[in-house]
């Protein structure tokens, strides 16, 4: 383990050593979240400072000989005008929520289904947590395998179902319609592991007590869920959905290896607009101002799910 | 009382009712869904070019270890691996030796704008990795950590701290401070009581969370694509590297999948019981 030099000073040094000593109860919080917060300012705020920098000026990394020029807001008033950028949020936001609302309750009702007893569950726990350890490379890679045309496990089968039914070869990846809800589809495959492993450890420290007590008064299964099971799920709900959307927010293999952006840009996500500007058309500063863009969409998102969220569980509580 | 003693509340030794067999179709069903496209991959890693190829599923075939011997004898992949093995055990530890204090504090003390440092540390988890990329790079290559192994634990032991501090500041709070307090009566400094009686006790969320910054950090792409070329490569752009040309060999992707899932796989098997028993750890409050 490591050593906290600071804690376990010794006495003769005690003078300056002890005013950041745990009896000091206003600074030593600090003292111990220092290292934390020096390593975030040092690699969070940085790339911040400097996209906000590049963000107020004209460069194109491909057009050098472009003169520089202080632009003020101007990116961003481009971005406000830019309907490729209002389509890309549209995509990003129906992604995010679609795809989060069905982890969530699948992964709920998943997590739920364990609390039975089953025989063999850790073997089959581990089945179903198998698509969250791959790595979202991998995954997206697996998948593009199963809806290759022809030989692809989902393309071959349910497509060749499909057309035995009479209704010809589905479009997986080359409808924009279903193009989405196809990669809506794996990104549920790929996580709700996760929500139904934090969801299964809320549920597993719920106290037995008030279930006890809704037995005596003979409450219903739904009354039980609703009333006892929901308020006290709350702190793991909080956690398992922020971090999803966050990340289903910045999905990225996924979408680049699956479709492109495409067909068209029916699947070009705000991540995917990103990366074109930046690393196709090397608009540095556009880039700059779209992920600071993003930056304020998912900080407002989780800023009023945690509030919304935490002044519910005083009320409950 | 931990995941598994629930079991025990709900279900005397008595033999199962046949009520619950939709119980078993359904988690069957998702088990198969889960695990077939993962089955599916690691049996094309066993095929031999044509097989991988052929323009049907191919069930039936004599397996072969072609691939594994490009990837490993001519690609060297296991260097990689090793790449990936360090990278990914010395980012985790790090990022936990270092995050459970913040959570610590974060959950113990009552300070004006803890909330906000909350908040704070978890936006640096927002940015998208396309955004930072560029001024990452830029600063690795003043400080020459560019295609370095300690350039990429820096950076993935930075982006996992505020998850490890957002999983462990609930459980530090779901353990009683009363304990420490006795503790630190009969004599012991903070840090003695901190190692001797609240670190035990959170030992099973540690390694719970362990495991999955752990998961998250052998994972990653974007930045080990970008930051590493030769010496530091780890395994997610290797794959990418190997198994994608002008087309993509199926065969070859699977034997890479293979190498790169196989000690995660291993791990949460072995690793499974403390996992679940860790992150439902917040039971320790009576």
């Amino acid at each position: 383990m490591v050593e906290v030099s600071m804690a376990s000073a010794p006495a003769e040094r005690k003078s300056f050593w002890s005013k950041l000593g745990p009896s000091n109860k206003k600074v030593f919080p600090w003292v111990l979240m220092a290292p934390t917060l020096i390593i975030l300012v040092g690699i969070g705020i940085y790339p911040f400072l400097y996209a906000l920098n590049i963000a107020s000026q004209n460069i194109i990394l491909s057009k050098p000989y472009i003169p520089r020029f202080d632009v003020g807001l101007y990116q961003y008033q481009l971005l406000m005008h830019d309907p490729e950028f209002w389509k890309a949020l549209r995509v990003t936001l129906l992604f995010t929520i679609e795809a989060v609302f069905i982890e969530f309750w699948l992964g709920l009702g998943l997590a739920l289904l364990f609390q039975r007893s089953i025989r063999g569950a850790s073997v089959m726990r581990i089945f179903i947590l198998i698509p969250m350890i791959l790595p979202p490379l991998v995954a997206a890679l697996i998948w593009r395998y199963m809806f290759f045309p022809g030989a692809g496990l989902v393309t071959h089968y349910v497509g060749g179902l499909s057309e035995w039914l009479g209704f010809g070869q589905i479009p997986f990846l080359s409808d924009p319609t279903l193009a989405l809800q196809t990669l809506i589809f794996v990104d549920v495959w790929e996580w709700t592991p996760f929500m139904f492993l934090m969801l299964s450890a809320g549920l597993a420290s719920i106290p037995r007590q008030p279930y006890e007590a809704a037995e005596i008064d003979g409450a219903s299964a739904w009354r039980v869920f609703w009333t006892i099971t929901m308020p006290l799920l709350r702190p793991a709900i909080l956690i398992a959905v922020v971090i999803r959307t966050m990340d289903a927010f910045r999905t990225f293999e996924l979408i680049v290896v699956m479709t492109r952006g495409g067909p068209g840009n029916a699947t070009t996500t705000l991540n995917v607009l990103l990366t074109k500007t930046g690393l196709e058309f090397f608009d540095a500063s556009k880039a700059a101002a779209l992920s600071l863009l993003m930056m304020m969409v998912i900080i407002v998102m989780s800023f009023v799910f945690i509030r919304v969220f935490r002044s519910k569980t005083e009320v409950a509580e | 009382m931990s995941f598994q003693d629930l079991y025990k509340i709900e279900s005397p030794a008595a033999p199962h009712k046949p009520k619950n067999w939709w119980v078993y179709v359904i988690i069957l069903l998702v088990c198969f869904v889960n695990f077939m496209p993962y089955l599916w991959i690691v049996m094309t890693g066993l095929m031999d070019r044509e097989a991988a190829t052929a323009s049907t599923p191919t069930w039936f075939f004599k397996p072969t270890f072609e691939a594994f011997h490009f990837l490993i004898v001519e690609k060297g992949i296991m260097y990689n691996f090793m790449n990936s093995t360090i990278v990914a055990v010395a980012s985790t530890f790090f990022s936990v030796v270092i995050g459970m204090f913040c959570a610590y504090a974060l959950a113990r003390y009552d300070f004006t704008g803890r909330d906000d440092v909350s908040f704070w540390v978890l936006t640096n988890r927002m940015m998208p990795p396309v955004a930072i990329l560029l001024p990452i790079f830029i600063t690795f290559q003043t400080l020459k950590l560019l295609d370095t192994r300690l350039g990429l634990i820096i950076l993935y032991t930075a982006m996992q701290l505020p998850f490890v501090v957002w999983m462990l500041t609930g459980y530090f709070r779901d353990i009683p401070k009363r304990y420490e307090e006795s503790a630190m009566v009969d004599g012991d400094t903070w840090f003695q009581a901190f190692r001797k009686v609240t670190l035990p006790l959170m030992m099973p969320s540690i390694t719970a969370t362990s495991i999955f910054v752990m998961i998250l950090s052998w994972n990653e792409f974007a930045f080990a694509t970008f930051l590493t070329s030769i010496e530091a490569k780890t395994m997610p752009p290797s794959i990418m590297a190997y198994s994608i040309g002008a087309s993509i060999q199926w065969n070859i992707l699977g034997a890479a999948v293979i190498l790169i899932t196989a000690p995660l796989v291993l791990f949460v098997l072995i690793m499974q019981r403390q996992l679940i028993s860790g992150l439902s750890q917040g039971v320790v409050k009576e």
